[in-house]
């Protein structure tokens, strides 16, 4: 006999979400909500994020932005385009190449996924760039969540053109309250185009903060991503990127950095879903006091995929003894003439190594930072802009030297 | 009379559950130059080790003092800013740090630890300039990642770059000699003479009377299952060279 299923039992979060769904129209997903509640832990892709223990409540959704706060990352060569409260923003005069716009609705595409079918509902507008040629100046798309604490969805939607190359970084930060932000990009990088695309979250202490990186790989593209969570009390950035054209290469990376309180969730889907395709996916976690990093990576390899060549990796930094780093790789091969790989290491600082340092006059805390930085090098030393380089760096190091 | 530069007193030391050091006396007056020989496992790089700070050991009693400070309650770093360095017998890689950040990180820490302001960019690859060419000290070499992939010896000269650059007022090294060849011998030796002044000491492990031909010591200990058991001028290191240690055993082997 079958049991009957009984209704999920839906907390304040939930019904907040169900009622601003309802609000805003979409009652479709408001029923869906309330019949499946946030995933739980029995939910493979959210194993080790349980949301619906880990989101207490939903601030209520955002209103447009009266103030400003400053932006989180200043680079002096780039052009940068606000999002405030998830409503793009006028921007300056846009250099050669970059056609910058706005459109209804949201950006990705559909993905059985909660956060994604989240975003759908309540991004209202997404930022439209075309970027054309070698654009020259780092895109910086800057978005913030202003004012009290909100429940703030935005959206962008990027093509870049065959042949052409860009780099784009995305920043997530605001003002100092407990917002709620659910964040999309999806770009599409054209026939042997190139494109860096880097997010780095900045949100200050009580944030949650999600997003959800989208990326259709055409013939011959190159796709370099870094994705860094240095903010938040919780934050989830999943990565989709998906292989649609033969030649197409990309190097995806992660860079974790978990501190006392903090939940910081990676969670991966490459999708190689045509011949002849590669891709390395390098993710770094460094944990600190009592903390939570989470990396979930799959590689799924289409029966079609074959010549695939894929390798992953995570490295966990242990910066003290309750830092919890976990991690999960999984492989889906279906093709049989491929070369796929995955590797997992965690480790706490070498000690040889920090009483020499130390032996030298350096300090415990400056020699920690060196050898963190060491660890790290991996995933920064590929970002070629000089100066992207030196803020990424800059905030890596405030991050080291800003311990509890 | 003036404090020795180094004092140790009774020291003695474990590990897990093992004494190594069975209660160390050793006074190296400042200026003075004494050398260690012993055999393998007789406790001289764990003597090092304690000196300098590692963590892994145990003090069960006895002290130390750097030119009249205790030095037994001080961190490393704490320890090579009182003017304590240990040249290591196995100087470690690390893959992730640059040798020239490595430098100039130790110069600025022994500067701000007097109070002074960090090198300036010229001065710091000046000073590294001098000291390397003076070692024979391939500048390529100082581009690589700390340690990785020097030879032996390689790794030798830079432990003695890294003492001529801090200028320490108590040196420990520990088989500096081993690994390196002929001419290197010559090349360290003379980069350690010009080190020795009247207000720097030092202490030389090693197993060689060769390298004691070239560092003239003032004084040589006998090192024999964790302590010092015989101690005598440059003569007894030609005698150790000629009759070995069965000697100086505690117990017979
Ligand atoms: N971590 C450790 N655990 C247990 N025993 C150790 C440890 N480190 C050193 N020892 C032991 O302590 C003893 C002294 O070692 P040490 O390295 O000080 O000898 P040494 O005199 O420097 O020898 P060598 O001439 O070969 O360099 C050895 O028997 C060694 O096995
Ligand atoms: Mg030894």
């Amino acid at each position: 006999m079958l049991k009957p299923k009984m209704p999920v039992r839906l907390n304040a979060a939930e019904e907040t979400l169900i009622a601003q769904l309802t609000g805003a129209g979409d009652s479709a997903q408001a029923e869906r909500l309330s019949v499946t509640g946030l995933p739980t832990r029995r939910v493979e892709s959210y194993h080790y994020t349980d949301l619906k223990m880990l989101l207490k409540s939903v601030p209520p959704l955002v209103g447009a932005a009266n103030t400003a706060s400053a932006p989180a990352l200043r680079l002096a060569g780039a052009y940068r385009l606000l999002i405030a409260n998830g409503e793009p923003q006028a921007s300056a005069t846009a250099p050669a190449g970059v056609i910058v716009g706005s459109s209804d609705g949201a950006a990705l595409s559909v993905h059985d996924d909660v956060l994604v079918r989240l975003n759908t509902a309540f991004a209202k507008k997404s930022l439209s760039l075309t970027l054309e040629g070698t654009v020259d100046p780092i895109i910086q798309i800057d978005r913030r969540t202003e004012g009290t604490a909100a429940h703030s969805a935005s959206s962008a939607r990027i093509f870049v053109a065959d042949d052409s190359s860009a780099t784009i970084l995305e920043t997530y930060s605001g003002s100092d309250e407990a917002h709620l932000t659910n964040n999309a990009s999806y770009i599409a990088v054209g026939r042997n185009a190139q494109v860096t695309h880097i997010t780095v979250d900045l949100s200050s202490d009580g944030v949650t903060h999600f997003a959800t990186n989208e990326y259709v790989l055409a013939e011959g593209a190159k796709l370099r991503t870094l994705a860094i969570h240095a903010g938040s009390a919780l934050a989830r950035t999943q990565i989709f990127a998906k292989f649609a054209g033969e030649g197409a290469h990309a190097d995806i990376a992660g860079l974790n950095l978990v501190d006392d309180g903090q939940h910081l969730d990676f969670t991966l889907d490459v999708n190689h879903a045509v011949p002849n395709t590669t891709s390395q996916e390098v993710f770094k976690q460094v944990g600190r006091g009592r903390s939570k990093a989470v990396f979930q990576g799959k590689i799924v390899v289409a029966r079609d995929a074959q010549k695939t060549d894929a390798k992953m990796m995570m490295q966990g930094l242990m910066l003290s003894d309750q830092a919890e780093i976990l991690s999960k790789p999984e492989l889906e091969i279906y093709a049989d003439d491929v070369v796929c790989g995955h590797g997992s290491t965690c480790g706490e600082l070498d000690a040889d190594s920090m009483f020499y340092l130390m032996s030298r006059g350096i300090s415990r805390a400056e020699a920690e930072t060196m050898l963190v930085r060491g660890f790290l090098k991996e995933v920064l030393d590929p970002i070629e802009d000089a100066e992207l380089n030196e803020a990424l760096t800059a905030v890596v190091d405030d991050w080291l030297v800003g311990g509890k | 009379m003036t404090n020795p530069i180094l004092e140790i007193r009774n020291l003695h030391a474990r590990i897990e559950d093992r004494e190594i050091l069975k209660g160390v006396n050793l006074a190296i007056p400042a200026g003075e130059l004494h050398a260690v020989m012993g055999r393998n496992g007789s406790g001289k790089s764990t003597l090092s080790y304690v000196l300098a700070g590692k963590e892994d050991y145990e003090i069960t009693e006895g002290e130390v003092l750097l030119d009249g400070v205790d030095l037994l309650g001080m961190e490393p770093n704490e320890r090579a800013a009182a003017g304590l360095f240990l040249a290591f017998q196995y100087p470690i890689e690390i893959p992730g740090v640059a040798t020239m950040t490595f430098l100039k990180a130790a110069m600025n820490a022994q500067r701000k630890s007097r109070g002074e302001g960090e090198i300036s960019t010229p001065d710091f690859m000046r000073a590294v300039k001098e000291a390397g060419a003076s070692l024979n000290i391939d500048a390529s070499m100082l581009k690589r990642p700390l340690n990785v992939g020097f030879s032996g010896g390689e790794k030798k000269r830079a432990e003695v770059l890294q003492m001529a650059l801090l200028a320490p007022k108590m040196c420990i090294l520990d088989e500096t000699d081993s690994g390196l060849d002929i001419d290197a011998l010559q090349v360290v030796s003379k980069g350690v003479n010009a080190l020795r002044s009247e207000q720097r000491s030092m202490l030389v492990i090693t197993h060689y009377q060769r390298l004691l031909n070239h560092i003239v010591p003032d004084v040589v200990h006998v090192f024999s299952d964790g302590r010092i058991v015989e101690s005598g001028d440059k003569s007894l290191a030609l005698q150790l060279e000629a009759k070995g240690y069965a000697d100086f055993d505690s117990e017979p082997a």
